[in-house]
């Protein structure tokens, strides 16, 4: 058995008093699509953005490809920070991509996909130009490079952010709810590219409340409530019946996110 | 009584020379208030809670007190902490001081503008914090902070003709002093008003001008 | 810095305090006709007001105080240097005043004009009771801000002699070479001043209903 791409051992996090994930432990394999499913407040986003070092874990671990993010224990037992540099090296192995998009207004498709080349990766204008423009390409929107995010559909928005993060050349792709914003008829094209993506072995971690590619597509799916990982297996086990019945409540909800065809 | 405003205009050179000095305090003001405003809201931002609490409550007293009581702590406080200051540098230092609190607060808005988002985007990449301001937060909440930017240069305009109470040799104190010479002290304030006032009407139409072509970049098409 | 001097300086205070109420509210009464004119959609009114809203705006509180100053007696108008004074900070909130006001008229939401025609409001009823009241209430958190600026500007009338607080620290200043504790004093007083302005104000805002489209 090969290194799991992403590690998380006793993750607890808290915002003040509330305890939003509780001693979670859960094994990302390499070269799958993980999803990560449950209802809304199950804290399924906040376990993503931790992986992506947006929140920093109150306590427990969390290794990308066996290297520690943001944190490591010490000699006595003890957590203690990374430097800063050292965080980025590891955080550069994930690409996240938002619900929001959050591509930024004032730079074309083609600028908000270069730009991290240019200022991160040093790399020269023209060849980081003509990278990005590759990735364009990869998700369908090449004939739209010189557009600004404000011209563009939500569909074609979250399309250019996923060859954003792509740019980077990640080991591991993070999605948060990456359909959610989208009006119904959207969904198709990003879920699309996100096929494409997974035929073609990358890791992704997809927090979704699309039941149907979840099934479809997925090869781990976790199950979260109330902060807590309630099970975590491939589709065939985790859906087949008799399922559990918080899981069976949550489904009911989502009937027409796909969950229909498991009734 | 002749109302003749052309009395005044036998000086004009001194006039200028008065102009000249409004012209650089306000400009001075302007450059240094916007930088030390942006290094201040950056600093309240980035900081953590320390920094952000003391400076929070620097940029509310000088926004609470009026600038003539600043100016006046200033020029005649200074001497007796050993900051003797002739009035040029004095007024300098002073309206420097008083743009960098508001134009503070400006920025402390721009930033909160900018959706964490895109913020969290950029860090996801790896742009260093430096980055993140210089190439995302900056041309993102630019078009945000303009009109009050502008609005802010008027008002500091405005507000150095108030260094004229400590001799700063500008406008407003070259102006009334050469209508008392003459004894034409009404057309030299006339003449005053207008100057200020042709230079102000100037600068909010540069401003919304600035504004026009700003929005009209194709990005900040909603 | 003894007792006796902030006794000085606080009875001072209160002038500036009467100094800057009475100015605000005379600032009001002209900016509600100011604003009236610049709606009322004809060009022999909207014309001069935009002018006296353009000037006041356009020159320093200082010059315009200075102008009324020497003004006032040339055209045969003999007052007492504060009724001058108090002119000047009228002209010049009224200016600021009549903005806002126009700013809160604009934003006051079309759907509930509308939703009064549709009731069967007439133009007057729909003005009087829907808009006004509602524009009021839009305008009030800048109606608070003009009257903090209106306190310290009315720092400025010390520079025409009248004795409130910045003249009194000034004179203070000059006569106990005590500079640092009297201006930091006064600057104290007048942070406090505007501290409890906002503090009620705040609670008087929370109070308002809120106004929704």
């Amino acid at each position: 058995m090969s290194l799991p791409a992403i590690a998380i051992h006793s993750l607890v996090k808290r915002f003040g008093e509330t305890t939003v994930l509780q001693d979670i432990d859960l094994e990302i394999p390499e070269g799958k699509v993980s999803c990560l499913i449950g209802p809304s407040g199950s804290g399924k986003s906040t376990l993503l953005r931790c992986l992506a070092f947006l929140e920093e874990p109150t306590s427990g671990m969390i290794t990308i490809k066996g290297e520690a993010l943001g944190f490591f224990e010490n000699a006595g037992g003890k957590r203690e920070r990374l430097p800063p540099a050292q965080i980025r090296t590891v955080r550069s192995k994930t690409g996240m991509v938002f619900q929001q998009f959050n591509l930024w207004p004032h730079m074309t498709a083609l600028g908000n996909v270069a730009e991290a080349l240019k200022t991160v990766r040093k790399v020269p204008k023209a060849e980081a130009e003509a990278r990005a423009m590759a990735q364009l390409k990869k998700v369908g929107l090449e004939n739209r490079a010189g557009h600004y995010p404000s011209q563009l559909s939500g569909g074609q928005q979250q399309r250019v952010a996923i060859a954003r993060a792509l740019a980077l050349e990640p080991k591991i792709m993070l999605f948060d709810e990456p359909t959610s914003a989208l009006d119904p008829e959207l969904t198709g094209e990003v879920l699309n590219v996100m096929r494409d993506l997974a035929a073609e072995g990358m890791t992704m971690v997809v927090v979704t409340h699309e039941i149907g590619f979840a099934a479809t597509v997925g090869q781990q799916i976790s199950f979260l409530d109330h902060g807590r990982l309630l099970f975590s297996g491939p589709p065939t086990e985790i859906f087949a019946k008799p399922r559990h019945p918080r899981l069976d409540q949550f489904l009911d909800t989502y009937l027409d996110r796909g969950a229909s065809m498991l009734a | 009584m002749i109302f003749d405003p052309t009395v005044i205009l036998d000086k004009l050179p001194e006039i200028g020379s008065g102009l000249l000095v409004t012209l650089v305090l306000w400009i001075v003001g302007i450059v240094g208030g916007v930088v030390a405003g942006f290094v201040v809201a950056s600093a309240r931002r980035f900081g953590g809670m320390a920094i952000n609490g003391v400076l929070g409550l620097v940029v509310e007293v000088l926004r609470g007190t009026p600038f003539l009581i600043q100016v006046f702590l200033l020029y005649y406080g200074g001497p007796f902490v050993g900051l003797m200051l002739d009035p040029i540098p004095c007024g300098l230092i002073g309206l420097t001081v008083y743009a960098a609190a508001y134009y503070s607060e400006v920025f402390r808005a721009g930033f909160a503008a900018v959706p964490p988002g895109h913020v969290e985007a950029a860090e996801c990449l790896g742009m260093t914090r430096l980055q993140t301001i210089r190439r995302i937060q900056i041309p993102e909440m630019a078009l945000i902070v303009l009109p009050p930017s502008v609005n802010l240069a008027v008002i500091l305009l405005k507000e150095s003709a108030v260094l004229s109470v400590i001799t700063v040799p500008e406008l407003t104190t070259v102006v009334s002093a050469i209508g008392s010479q003459q004894y034409a002290f009404l057309e030299a304030i006339f003449v005053l008003a207008v100057t200020y006032w042709v230079i102000v009407e100037a600068t909010d139409r540069l401003g919304r001008l600035a504004e026009r072509r700003l929005s009209r970049l194709r990005f900040s098409k909603a | 810095m003894t007792i006796k001097l902030f006794t000085l300086l606080m009875q001072a205070a209160l002038y500036t305090l009467g100094i800057s109420i009475v100015s605000i509210v005379i600032g009001f009464a002209i900016a509600i006709l100011l604003s009236a004119a610049m709606l009322s959609g004809k060009g022999i009114y909207i014309a001069p007001a935009r002018l006296f809203i353009s000037f006041f705006r356009g020159v320093p509180l200082l010059v315009q105080l200075l102008l009324i100053y020497t003004l006032l007696p040339v055209i045969g108008i003999n007052v007492p240097s504060i009724v001058a004074a108090i002119i000047g900070l009228s002209l010049c909130t009224a200016a600021y005043q009549a903005e806002n006001l126009r700013g809160g008229f604009d934003a006051v939401p079309k759907g509930l004009v509308e939703a009064a025609d549709v009731t069967g409001f007439n133009p007057r009823q729909t003005f009087f009771r829907i808009r006004v009241p509602i524009a009021l209430r839009l305008t009030f958190p800048a109606l608070v801000n003009e009257a903090i600026m209106i306190l310290k500007s009315s720092s400025l009338v010390s520079v025409v002699g009248i004795i409130e607080l910045t003249k009194m620290a000034q004179d203070l200043s000059s006569s106990t070479y005590l500079p640092i504790p009297i201006f930091a004093s006064a600057g104290a007083i007048y942070l406090v001043i505007n501290w409890a302005i906002a503090l009620v104000a705040g609670r008087v805002e929370r109070s308002l209903p809120k106004v929704t489209a």
